[in-house]
């Protein structure tokens, strides 16, 4: 019934038998029998375009035709490895660069949290009328809690960085206090053991503690019973009762949980000491939920005036809020390495040109033996292919590199780095790249068969180089788009380098070489209402004495102590609202504060810093005024408290500040009036980017160290600091053995604090560097092309007079054309694209004329650079050689 | 039937024509691939000058739509050949494929001789 197909060699074997056939009849006509046998050829026509028709007729013709283009191409390859390599390599640079970045925008931006349901997660805040969104108040959260219909669960939480001892070793981690609600809105359950119980959760109910999976590996060492364990925090002892999963990370970095309602409830509306996660109820949206609380704040403003600070309500799904500023940075990186992806393409598309010109004659003597256009066009797709996918697999192993160099370069804030990994979203990506890039580089390559006259090349490319005068401006074009986007992703260097420079070049206020710091924790007894009097005198004695042993070490010039360490670690510090009292009674209590509080003119906003007298020594700042902390400032004598320049100048600008006094007892829970005594020079404490924090510094001899500080040695010493701080800690181990100590210098912190800055700038840079490579030997290739079409042109010219000076101006000139095309275009763009990014940006505009010209001078000096070398083989070309090719 | 379009016009003319000639050819017996070019040329008088490759692959077409059969036999001249023959469907193809022509011709014919005409009369 079925008919077996006939095969090609059944058909070869038929035409066989018809030239036998042909050339005896031929015979027979009187040839002899060699023109009998050529007449039956010639008669018969091509043989082989004969048989392929007749293949093409019966077979999956497109896959075999595949095939033999794949082994074509990878023989093609083996003869010309090093257009192969540079082809691939160029390629896998760019798809192994995106895929990193990828891997990384992925695992932070892309991904949905680990939650359930994540996309009804959020985050609440108070909003204020003049925009700042602070956290929530206690009550405040309450009336939200409890009066909303939109929420499934709302949930307040803190977290600090506390001394936890019990495990192996004690350690500084950050703990976290959660309301009740905290693991169901999130809706984890634990690993090991169980969520915090009903009598957990009362106020003043038992202790209980839950660990993150990192601490129980590390500090308990992942002991499947955990009934044995006592962690003691601050001043309490917290039995252990659950482990969370190892993908649990929320807040981030946080080592542990307890639970809130263990601290003293603060009746204030206006204490912003709470992070608050909401999960909305099934089918409610994000915006309706919002709407839900803004009118729950209204009315909260209405009922309580000038009480509250928020107006409103804010409510942002949790995984943008996580991600926060970090989203433009990534994405300029992602743009950054797409261009870069682009430049690569381009250089290869260039080399295609080159090469398919090269090749002109090749291809012309294909076409007459019978291959068809689109058989030429499948070839070219199928080398894009071949090349393109060699190139995928080489540049997804790139990237599997580069996520394992990543963390070590990655900025620690950077939110959900640990997820950052060669996954499934990432191979796609990779392919999608690898199938994108293969595409547009066929298509290229078959466009540039079909619009190119191949069929005459036979005849016009007999003589060695030519190439078409449309290929020549073809790669010139392509240069010039590889010029333009270069100098984009530079000027986003340029600009962030700048921004880079301008920031640390800015004095932070004080002297910044050689300094150690000791970032170490006391143990505080818990809450906000501060520590008894005894508590603090202990506290202060033993700090006296730990300063006092550091300062023997030998090369320690002078060792101060503050409340938080300036710049590097100035999140840690905290601001708030303090009173100026001068000759009132101060207040009794924190109601009478508020009251006093209502009126505007009695108020100030500062950062509360505690520090001793020789931090300012220490750090190089300035007195201005006034005097220091002194030998007769005790617990006992009135307190005194230092300001700030700015301070100073902002809040008393026509008074003397020095001998007000003011009430700043909300940070420390010490309600006694402070009397300024000194003014002291400013400090950017918040952060180089920022202006002068106004500070009030309060002596730690007087008030202690309370949970708004940070305790921090700074040691200003020339010697080591590896051995300093080998003998420091032997000092803190012998006085006191609970406390962790972290040692660094100033300078290791504020790499830190700039890290995600250098990490942007580095990437940026290592992109832009790659992409002005590209773009130089792009460049090169098309000027060295341009010589070796004018060979005998050159020859003539020499020939008949021209000077070797003449033939420099020729081919550097071309040279110079197409950069200042590609700058010009670049420029163009550039203005355009760095406005997005200008959030990023410190100190200089999105413009910067400095930025965009030194940059448009680098890659025209490249540019010369690359067609310098062309330029001087074309110098000297001998006349006689050249002319005797013609 | 085919229309003759504007640009490749040979080829399909030729592609049809072919065809009916084949069909003819082998109306008289059968006969191998040789043979049936052969004689094209020699009943045309040397007029059509059949090219071989093309012959052999309308063969292979006109089989593959069962119009022809073949099988390898032996020639005269005793060379293995491979001698094809017509099918019962082959046969009303060809009066079909022969009308057609005609129709063609005739309309060719007509239009031609038509056009000529009155030129000459006004020149």
């Amino acid at each position: 019934m079925f008919r077996r197909k006939r095969s090609t060699e059944d058909f070869a074997e038929e035409i066989k038998a018809h030239l036998d056939l042909e050339a005896d009849e031929l015979r027979g006509e009187g040839l002899n029998e060699e023109e009998a046998h050529r007449n039956a050829r010639v008669a018969f026509g091509s043989v082989p375009a004969t048989q392929e028709r007749f293949h093409r007729r019966s077979r999956l013709l497109w896959f075999e035709n595949l095939m033999r283009d794949l082994i074509f191409t990878v023989r093609q390859i083996v003869k010309n490895p090093a257009f192969a390599a540079v082809v691939i390599l160029t390629l896998a640079l760019g798809i192994g660069a995106s895929t990193s970045i990828f891997s990384v925008a992925d695992a932070v931006l892309l991904r949905p949290l680990p939650y359930p349901n994540p996309q009804q997660l959020v985050r609440v805040w108070e909003q204020l009328p003049n925009g700042h969104r602070p956290n929530l108040a206690e009550s405040n959260f309450e009336d939200f809690f409890t009066q909303n219909n939109t929420f499934a669960s709302l949930a307040a939480y803190d977290y600090g960085v506390a001394s936890v001892s019990g495990g192996s070793e004690p350690a500084r981690v950050n703990v976290a206090a959660v309301s009740s609600g905290f693991f169901p809105t999130l809706g984890v359950q634990p690993l090991r053991g169980r969520l915090f119980a009903a009598d957990e959760l009362r106020p003043k109910g038992t202790p209980a503690i839950i660990v993150s999976y990192g601490y129980w590996q590390r500090y308990l060492g992942g002991t499947a019973d955990l009934s044995k364990f006592h962690l003691d925090l601050e001043a309490g002892s917290y039995p252990v009762v659950g482990v969370m999963p190892p993908s649990f990370d929320f807040p981030s970095d946080v080592a542990a949980w307890i639970p809130r309602e263990l601290d003293p409830p603060t009746p204030s509306r206006s204490a912003h000491n709470w992070r608050v996660v909401g999960r909305v109820r099934d089918g409610v949206t994000v915006v309706q939920a919002r709407a839900n609380l803004s009118a729950i704040a209204r009315r909260i403003r209405r009922q309580y005036g000038t009480q509250v600070d928020l107006s409103d309500a804010a409510v942002v799904p949790l995984a943008d809020a996580i991600v926060g500023d970090v989203r433009t940075a990534l994405l300029t990186l992602l743009g950054a390495v797409g261009l870069l992806l682009l430049v690569a393409c381009a250089n290869v598309a260039g080399l295609l040109v080159a090469h398919t010109a090269a090749h002109r004659k090749e291809l012309a003597i294909r076409t007459a033996l019978g291959a068809g256009r689109g058989r030429l066009i499948q070839q070219f797709l199928a080398e894009s292919f071949v090349l393109t996918f060699a190139a995928g697999i080489l540049g997804v192993l790139i990237a599997a590199a580069g996520v394992r160099i990543l963390p070590a370069i990655l900025p620690a804030n950077l939110p959900r780095q640990e997820g950052i990994a060669i996954n499934f979203a990432v191979l796609l990506f990779a392919l999608a790249a690898t199938a994108a890039v293969a595409i547009a580089l066929g298509l290229f390559a078959a466009w540039r068969t079909g619009s190119s006259d191949l069929q005459h090349a036979l005849g016009t490319g007999a003589r060695s180089h030519t190439g078409s005068i449309a290929s020549e401006r073809l790669r010139s074009l392509l240069v010039i788009g590889e010029m333009a986007t270069t100098l984009v992703i530079l000027v986003g260097a340029g600009l962030l380098g700048r921004s880079f420079l301008r920031l640390v070049s800015r004095s932070p206020g004080f002297r910044q070489e050689n300094l150690i710091t000791m970032e170490f924790s006391l143990p505080l007894p818990l809450g906000q209402e501060g520590m008894d009097q005894s508590a603090t005198a202990r506290q202060i004695r033993l700090l006296d004495g730990i300063v006092a042993r550091l300062r023997t070490i030998p090369g320690a010039a002078s060792v101060g102590l503050a409340g938080a360490l300036p710049v590097a670690a100035g999140d840690n510090l905290a601001d708030g609202l303090f009173l100026i009292i001068n000759g009132q009674k101060p207040p009794a209590n924190f109601d009478e504060f508020g009251r006093i509080g209502q009126n505007r003119s009695q108020t100030g906003l500062a950062e509360y810093a505690v520090a001793s007298e020789e931090y300012f020594r220490t750090l190089g700042v300035p007195l201005i005024r006034g005097r220091m902390f002194g030998e007769q400032d005790d617990m006992n004598s009135p307190h005194v408290a230092m300001i700030s320049e700015s301070l100073a100048r902002n809040r008393w600008p026509n008074q003397d500040p020095i001998g007000q006094v003011i009430e700043f007892g909300n940070m420390d829970g010490n309600l006694k009036p402070l009397t300024i005594i000194g003014i002291v020079g400013d400090v950017r404490a918040r952060g180089l980017d920022l202006p002068p924090s106004p500070i009030i510094y309060v002596d730690y001899r007087q008030r202690g160290m309370n949970a708004n500080s940070t305790p921090t040695i700074v040691m200003r010493s020339t010697a080591s600091a590896g051995e300093i701080a080998s003998v420091a800690r032997g000092i803190f181990h012998e006085l006191a053995p609970d406390v962790p100590v972290k040692f660094s210098t100033f300078a290791e912190d504020m790499g830190g604090w700039l890290a995600d800055r250098r990490f942007l700038l580095l990437l940026v840079g290592l992109f832009a560097c790659i992409a002005l490579i590209l773009a130089g030997v792009g460049l090169y290739g098309v000027v060295a092309f341009f010589v070796a079409q004018r060979t005998q042109e050159i020859g003539v010219r020499l020939a008949i007079g021209a000077q070797r000076s003449d033939v420099l101006r020729l081919v550097m000139g071309e040279g110079a054309r197409l950069a200042a095309i590609g700058v010009a275009v670049g420029i163009c763009a550039s203005l355009a694209i760095t406005r997005l990014m200008s959030s990023l940006f410190f100190g200089i505009s999105a413009t910067d004329p400095l930025t965009f010209a030194g940059v448009a001078l680098l890659l025209s000096l490249i540019a010369l650079a690359a067609s310098y070398i062309p330029a001087r083989r074309a110098m000297r070309i001998d006349p006689i050689n050249a002319l005797r090719y013609e | 039937m085919t229309t003759p379009r504007n640009a490749d016009d040979r080829i399909a003319l030729l592609q049809g024509t072919l065809d009916l000639l084949i069909l003819k050819t082998l109306v008289l017996g059968p006969c191998h691939g040789q043979g049936v070019a052969r004689s094209i040329q020699r009943q045309s008088e040397e007029v059509f000058f059949v090219d071989h490759g093309s012959l052999y692959l309308a063969l292979q077409r006109l089989e593959d739509k069962k119009w022809i059969s073949a099988r390898w036999g032996v020639s005269e001249n005793n060379r293995k050949a491979r001698f094809y023959s017509l099918t019962a469907k082959g046969r009303e193809q060809l009066v079909e494929k022969t009308s057609e022509w005609e129709r063609l011709t005739r309309a060719m014919g007509l239009i031609l001789g038509g056009s000529t005409q009155p030129s000459g009369e006004e020149a």
